[in-house]
Parts: structure tokens; sequence; C-alpha cells
């Protein structure tokens, strides 16, 4: 499989193309944006947190193939961890993208792991990085976000 | 052929032929202005305008020879209508603060329009935070031409000055520069064209189009980066006070006080870039010996060529499609991202931008968030026209 047919997987293809748990849902408690305005890439996360849980996590916005379903996943990873756990998380991601890497990603990030293949494309990793920060910043109350 | 007069097309990408359609984020540079930024730091190294020895006198030549291949360029009255400058940022921002803002009262008004590049905007809009003065905007259609009906109401008793783009680095649109001079000036109203866009491919005369200020940028026209002139008429440079303060642009200084150089030094404070100034003269000539009549003629053919070849890609929309505009195309893809569809086409060498390109008001118009956008030159060939083509056909298949 060449670099590009691995960056754009079918398991990528599928979320870009029928993204789980998007749209603003009628009930949440934190939100962020997260915005990458050079390329275009808009991300809103929007969690339902009781009791220092995620009970559900959502997301919206108009953005590439590599920002949708790094979204639409890590929205699926999230529900139901604690807050704790979500940032733990956030944590890993960010290693499995820096240069660094992440040894045993797909034990940590599940399904999550396969955007690995995105540090292949340098410019991208900012893209799949989006969501995960707009989560950081929700956490944590901040209203907006960039990994530009 | 011309095109092999620029070496940095010449090479692959991702183990294929590159294909260079990123033109108007900057041109390639011909092999003649390599050379004369070389041959300037391998054999006339030196400041310019202060040293009494060979090498400086040669540097000082070559520099005020470029500007006056700048002047033949653009036909300026006299070489010493041009100030060297980094870009047409910097053209337009001395413009706001040493030409416009001593006229500005607050509810004065500055005209632009909707198809401004970001530095044409920002300026203004830093202007009218110092002073009160208020931005109007002449707006655009859905085919990305400015729409002129309106134009005695926008431009008021109160409008101090017109900054307009000459062609569009978005969607390739060329505005009725000399229509919109006579306009303004009709109402005494001094006008500024932005012309980073036009040199390269238009016959330029600031005398016909009647503008008081132009701008020139280096790199878009096959020049150094970080080159550039601005244009201005005599009068308006004697009256302007310097923009920055420092070498150079003195004849005398004490303590007390200092005396101004005359124009163009007065603009020109500190050792500039000398290497650019004299790639960016190159560039001039290079484009004087083509002739920029045989450029726009080439151009011509290949935007009806790529236009044409475009649409044949099922879902895709271009943006702007003004009867006279530059062979630069913005478009969509249904379905698929203009980030995915960069990197995708990326693969198969072909070099396009995709965002908003520095004029986000444009988009907000079409409601996107930004487009692709292929902007050619003429040593574009049709073969390349060809490839992207197919480059946007896998890139459909891939997410069909």
């Amino acid at each position: 499989m060449t670099d590009l047919n691995k960056l754009y997987k079918q398991q990528v293809l599928a979320h870009n193309k029928t993204p789980h748990n998007y749209g603003e849902p009628d009930h949440w408690t934190h939100h962020a944006e997260g915005l990458n305005a050079i390329c275009g890439d808009q991300v809103h996360v929007y969690l339902n947190i009781e009791d220092d849980v995620i009970k559900a996590a959502h997301f919206a916005g108009d953005s590439c193939a590599i920002s949708m379903a790094s979204a639409s996943m890590m929205t699926e990873l999230i529900a139901e961890k604690t807050t704790f756990e979500a940032l733990h998380l956030f944590a890993a991601f960010k290693q499995m993208m820096s240069a660094e890497g992440l040894d045993q990603a797909e034990t940590v990030l599940g399904d999550v792991a396969c955007l690995v293949s995105v540090k292949k494309f340098p410019s991208r990793i900012k893209s799949a990085l989006l969501c995960w920060y707009a989560l950081n910043a929700a956490i944590h109350g901040q209203a907006t976000t960039t990994t530009e | 052929m011309l095109r092999e007069a620029f070496p940095c097309l010449h090479q692959q990408v991702n183990g294929k032929d590159l294909v260079y359609f990123d033109n108007a984020a900057t041109a390639m540079r011909p092999q003649v202005v390599i050379d004369a930024v070389n041959d300037y730091y391998c054999h006339n190294n030196a400041n310019i305008h202060r040293g009494v020895h060979c090498l400086s006198g040669r540097a000082t030549d070559l520099y005020e020879q470029a500007r006056g291949s700048l002047a033949r360029l653009i036909n300026a009255p006299s070489p010493d209508n041009l100030i060297f400058v980094r870009g047409c940022t910097e053209g337009v921002n001395l413009v706001a603060q040493t030409f416009v803002r001593e006229r500005l009262q607050p509810g004065d008004e500055i005209l632009i329009s909707h198809l401004e590049h970001h530095s044409n905007i920002v300026p203004w809009q830093i202007l009218c935070q110092q002073t009160g003065a208020r931005l109007k905007v002449i707006p655009m259609n859905e085919r990305g031409e400015l729409v002129l009906d309106q134009l005695d109401e926008l431009m008021t008793e109160r409008t101090k000055f017109m900054s307009v783009i000459h062609v569009s680095n978005a969607l390739g649109t060329i505005n009725p520069v000399k229509e919109l001079v006579a306009k303004a000036h009709a109402k005494d109203i001094p006008v500024m064209v932005d012309g980073a866009q036009a040199t390269p491919h238009l016959k330029v005369d600031v005398q016909d189009i009647g503008c008081d200020f132009y701008t020139v940028s280096g790199h878009k026209m096959y020049g150094p980066t970080g080159s550039g002139v601005l244009y201005g008429k005599a009068t308006h440079l004697e009256s302007m006070p310097p923009y920055h303060g420092g070498g150079e642009m003195i004849s005398k200084v004490t303590f007390e006080e200092t005396v101004y150089n005359k124009v163009p030094a007065k603009f020109e404070a500190g050792t500039p870039n000398i290497a650019g100034g004299i790639g960016l003269g190159a560039a001039a000539e290079f484009i004087l010996d083509v002739g920029i009549e045989a450029i726009a003629e080439r151009e011509d053919v290949l935007k009806l060529y790529t236009e044409q070849a475009l649409k044949t890609v099922k879902g895709l929309r271009i943006l702007g499609e003004a009867a006279h505009k530059s062979p630069v195309f913005s478009f969509l893809i249904d379905g698929i991202h203009p980030h995915d569809i960069g990197t995708i086409i990326d693969h198969h060498g072909v070099a396009i931008r995709t965002g908003h390109h520095c004029t986000m008001p444009i988009f907000q118009f079409f409601d996107v968030p930004g487009s692709c956008r292929a902007s050619l030159a003429f040593y574009n060939t049709e073969q390349e026209v060809d490839i992207l083509v197919e480059s946007l056909n896998q890139a459909k298949a891939m997410f069909s």
C-alpha cells in the first residue's frame, strides 16, 4: 500500500463520509472550537460531563478528511471516560504523533492508533491533532484553540 | 523554450515530474535572475550610495539600473518615482502611514474592494483605528467581479483615499482600474493600485492607469522574495514625510535636526535588499525581453485550455468566472475538502495552494472556508493541465 493509501485508508474515508457523533447535541456542558484558519479546518467539540465523567462527546464543523476522521474516532474513544482519562488519551495521541512515537499505541488508543500513518505527511499532523486540542480546551474551559 | 530558463521547474517530487501551479503564491525564477543575485554576491558585493571604492560604485550602478528597468516595465515617468520596498505589503503600509494618515479626520472614509488581499485590508483597518476613519468596501458579484453600480454612493465627500487590487490573487479577476481611477479622480480621491498579481501577466502602464500609487511585488514576477517597488506620483512623494528614519534617507544629521535626502532615498532608510533589488531588475528585463504581450497571449491559451479541462471533472465548481481574468482557478470538488485534494495531488507531483489565500472575505462571500487554487504561468503546459485533471479524478476515485 502506498503512503497515500495508508493516509486515506478505508477506515479514515468511512469516518469522513459517515462521521460518528456528528452535530451539536441538544445538551452539553463543555465546548471548545478548534480552528486552523490557514488550512480551513474547524472542529467544535461538545462534551456532556457529569461527575467528571464524559457521558457523551460530539463534534461538528467543516474539515478535511483527516480532521473529520480523527474527531469521529476520538468522540467514540472518550465516551464514558473520566476527564482525567481523556486528558491521558490526549497526551498519548500527541505522543504517538510526535517524533518520539508511542509504544503499543493500539492498546492505549484502539482504532485511533490507525492515524499514525498521518506522520508520513508532516503538513497534515495538525489536522489530526485539532480535535484533541479542542477536547483539551473544552475540559479546561478554554473557548478556542489551534494547532497551526 | 523559455521553460528551460527556470531551473527549479525541472525536478521530480514524490517520484513524479513537478507540475508547479502555485505561481500566484510565488513564481519560479529564471536563471538570469538567479545569476544576477549570484553575480552581485560573487563579484560586486558592497554597500551602495556611500563608498568611493570600485565595488561600491558597481553595486550602486547595478541597483540604480534595476530601478530604471522597473520604471520601464511599468512606464513610470522616471526611476525616481520608484521606491524599493520589501513587497506590496510594505508599499501599502508606507502609503497608509505617510500619505493617507495626515489627510484623515474621524468619520472620513477609505474605500477598498471585496477582492482585496489581507495586505490591502489590514493596513487600512490599523489606520482607521489610529484616526477614527471608516473602511468602506466596493461589493462583488457571484462571478467574482466588482459591482460598480453603487460607486457614486460609495465615493462620498468623506472618501479620502481608495486602494484597489489590480488582479485578484484568489479568483484571477482583472479589475477595471483605469475606470476606477477616473471615477475617483473626478471626486478628487487619490488612488493606489495593488499590482502584485498584475506585472507577471499584464501590460502595466501607470501613467495610462493614472493612479497615484502602484505597488509591485518582486517574487510574483519571477524576481527574488523580499523585493518590490512602490510607484508614486512625484508631487506626492515630495510632500510625504519619511516612513522609516535611519541612514541613507538623510542629507544632514545633527543632534538638533535632520535634513532628509531627496526622493526616492528619503524613503529608503538603512541598507536595502541590494541583491533582491538587482535580481528584481533582472526579472523586469526578462519580462521586457520576452515581451509581456507574448506572455499574456500564451497565458490566455493556457487559461482557456485549463478552464475547459477543469470543467470535465464532475462535481468541480470554479469560484470566480470573471469575463476578464488571469490564469488563476479557485475551485471546489463536491465531498472532498481542499486540504485533502492538495495532499493527494501533491502525491502526483502537482503543487497547488489550498485554503483562503489571504482573502478570507472572498470565501465568506461564497460561504466556504477556502478553495483549491491552481495558478498558472506562461511556462506551464497543456500536458501539465492534463496531469492536474487526471490527479483530481484520482482524488475523486479515492473518496468515492
